[in-house]
């Protein structure tokens, strides 16, 4: 009875082998898998039962149950002990074993996966060998009551092995490949959220560059328009103080003309005429208004300049002081009160704060630029409200406001230098890139929070001590 | 009559500065002063080495000699010269090297303001004028202290050639009180 031969030599049998080594691909659980195609090969060989074997990864003789037929489940994937039973013998020999009766008979040391279960009456056990590796072995048992195999069913089976041998090796390639892509794409995560950090990194590097360049052309600036801008305002000056003498002088003669009535001389009527063609009393309002309006533009350029070299150092250097912010923000209330008493209405709502160290009138600084902010994003009836408190470490103070908010877009370039949303002339865009620049030299942080149409939220973070530097507070002082 | 002397390389800064000093339809507070202008510190030095000036302004960055040094040897040579600072630039080392070297007696930032530079030098010119009154007092009482103690040597000696001559008793009754 050669029923093995008769099966295996089948093409639809040798067709489902190849088709079960390719279901490892679509996604079927690779232990499952090994168990499908061990079973497909029990059956191919008319056998009872069978097991494959594999070497372990990274080693060339440990094998590891990766199948079994009528093996308790647990089992599967137990190591063997090297170089023991016929599966060691085989994979060391790289010769397949036929066994018929008792494996004393055949020399073999029997004592591996084959015979453990009952007494086995008739195994084959084949090498599987890729490119001339082995990379396991399978083994196909009958009991007593099936025919005993023959040389000639060893040798049949040793032609299917290498196609056995190559599903296999596919197989784990596949998984492999299964894993070095879970791998890679966990890699992958971790790139993208170390790039993320790496581009935010670099934005802020290129924040401060863009800003410490900005600052050395503001301060290289400064000079050149400095001394232009000194003798133009200076001259403005001058000129205004000379047409007021000018105008005086010319209202004297207009009174001696009006004193001389109708005398009649040639180059007084020449005088007269002239007068009358000019629009004179035009040219005299209109020269107080040439005036003041030019100077205004001069001083605007001023203000400019003073906050481009304010904005490149951070302003002056101070000394830093430990002071009560409290009382430093209701002075800076106070100076902008006027111009938002008519349309917002002020809220303190301070809480419990220590003295801070800082450089006072930088800090009264930022504070004058958040409550200005604040109240020119209020067209009317608008409340500002100004809080305080400490965690942690740090001390902060909010100033919000009911105004316009802040659109999304604009968000993030709220502290760029020349921003600003404000008409021509209002705003320069540098007020809250001053106002970051002295809170960050401070150690400190300002966040922000809008909504349109709802009002914006400033939050100043600063720490209590400034890192080293240790200072008097202002009590102790007071006390030496 | 106040004499100026006004250092800067830029010359629209100097004429900027002689229309604010000079007219008195401007400054009237300053009767007709005399202005120097020079565009270079060293120039200006040559004509101080000739010429009495109360105040002298300088820019302080120039390129031949900046307005710190300047002010330092105008500190050396004529003591008496008022001394202020002007600069486009508020350079923090510049302004401590004018103070300490040079003893200005004020900084002015450019672009200034008329008024307050006006008010500055009126000051400065009568803290000048004050330093010099001072001094000229403090030469009188010391001339004066000459003479007091020339007299008073005069009475030693008298008194050692003749003791008791530099000293008159008097009775109650008005007399004069004498000896032997």
């Amino acid at each position: 009875m050669t029923p093995a031969r008769g099966r295996i030599a089948d093409l639809d049998w040798i067709h489902a082998l190849y088709e079960l080594g390719q279901k490892a691909a679509n996604g079927a659980h690779p232990q499952q898998v090994r168990q499908e195609i061990l079973e497909h090969i029990v059956r191919g060989f008319d056998a009872e039962s069978g097991s494959i074997a594999l070497i372990v990864d990274g080693t060339t003789d440990q094998l590891e149950l990766a199948a079994g037929t009528e093996l308790p489940r647990g089992l599967i994937g137990n190591p063997l002990p090297r170089g023991a039973g016929v599966f060691g013998h085989v994979v060391e020999t790289g010769q397949p074993v036929l066994v018929n009766g008792d494996a004393a008979e055949t020399g073999l040391p029997l004592r591996g996966s084959v015979d453990r279960q009952r007494s086995t009456h008739s195994a084959m056990c084949w090498p599987l060998r890729v490119a001339g590796r082995t990379i396991g072995a399978v083994a196909v048992n009958r009991a007593e009551t099936s025919p005993r195999y023959t040389a000639d069913d060893l040798d049949q089976g040793q032609a299917l092995m290498s196609l056995l041998a190559l599903v296999m090796a596919n197989h784990r390639m596949h998984v492999e490949r299964e894993n070095r892509i879970l791998e890679l794409s966990t890699l992958n995560a971790t790139m993208q959220r170390i790039n993320g950090m790496l581009e935010d990194a670099q934005n802020q590097v290129i924040q401060s560059e863009k800003l410490a360049s900005i600052g050395q052309m503001a301060a290289g600036v400064a000079h050149e328009i400095n001394n232009p801008l000194a003798f133009a305002l200076s001259n403005l000056g001058s000129l205004e103080a000379y047409l007021t003498k000018i105008f005086e002088l010319l209202a004297a003669y207009i009174d001696a003309d009006v004193a001389l009535g109708s005398t009649n001389i040639p180059a007084l009527a020449a005088a007269r005429m002239l007068r009358d063609e000019t629009d004179f009393e035009f040219l005299r309002r209109d020269t107080a208004d040439l005036v003041s309006e030019s100077r205004d533009g001069l001083l605007r350029v001023k203000r400019i300049v003073q906050d481009l070299r304010d904005f490149s150092r951070g302003g002056v250097e101070e000394v830093l002081q430990a002071i009560d912010v409290h009382a430093a923000l209701d002075r800076t209330l106070n100076i902008v009160r006027n111009e938002l008493k008519y349309k917002a209405n002020i809220v303190r709502n301070y809480g419990s704060l220590p003295e801070i160290e800082c450089m006072p009138s930088r800090l009264n600084q930022v504070f004058l630029n958040l409550l200005v902010n604040a109240g020119q994003s209020i067209d009317a009836n608008g409340t500002i409200t100004i809080s305080t408190g400490v965690d942690d470490k740090d001390a902060w103070i909010s100033v919000a406001d009911t105004g316009c908010g802040i659109a999304p877009e604009n968000l993030n370039r709220i502290f760029d230098p020349f921003f600003t949303t404000k008409p021509v002339g209002q705003g320069t865009g540098l007020g809250l890139s001053v106002s970051h620049s002295i809170v960050r030299k401070h150690g400190g942080r300002i966040d922000v929070e809008s909504e349109v149409g709802r009002g914006t939220c400033f939050t100043v973070r600063l720490p209590l001590a400034q890192a080293n530097a240790s200072l008097p507070n202002e009590a102790e002082k007071r006390a030496a | 009559m106040s004499s100026l002397l006004i250092v800067d390389d830029e010359p629209n800064v100097l004429s900027a500065m002689r229309r604010l000093c000079q007219n008195a339809a401007v400054m009237p507070a300053i009767h007709n002063p005399s202005i120097a202008t020079f565009t270079s510190a060293p120039e200006a030095l040559d004509y101080l080495d000739d010429h009495e000036v109360d105040i002298v302004i300088s820019d302080y960055r120039m390129p031949d000699m900046d307005g710190a040094s300047f002010l330092a040897c105008v500190k050396e040579r004529h003591p008496d010269t008022a001394r202020i600072i002007m600069s486009a630039c508020s350079d923090i080392d510049g302004i401590v090297r004018a103070v300490n070297h040079a003893g200005i007696f004020r900084f002015v930032s450019k672009p200034w303001s008329d008024p307050d530079l006006k008010a500055t030098i009126l000051e400065v010119l009568a803290h000048r004028r004050l330093l010099i009154e001072n001094r000229e007092l403090a030469d009188e009482v010391r001339a004066q202290r000459d003479v007091i103690l020339r007299q008073k040597l005069e009475l030693d000696r008298l008194e050692r050639e003749s003791p008791g001559i530099t000293k008159v008793r008097w009775t109650e009754d008005g007399g004069v009180l004498l000896e032997e």
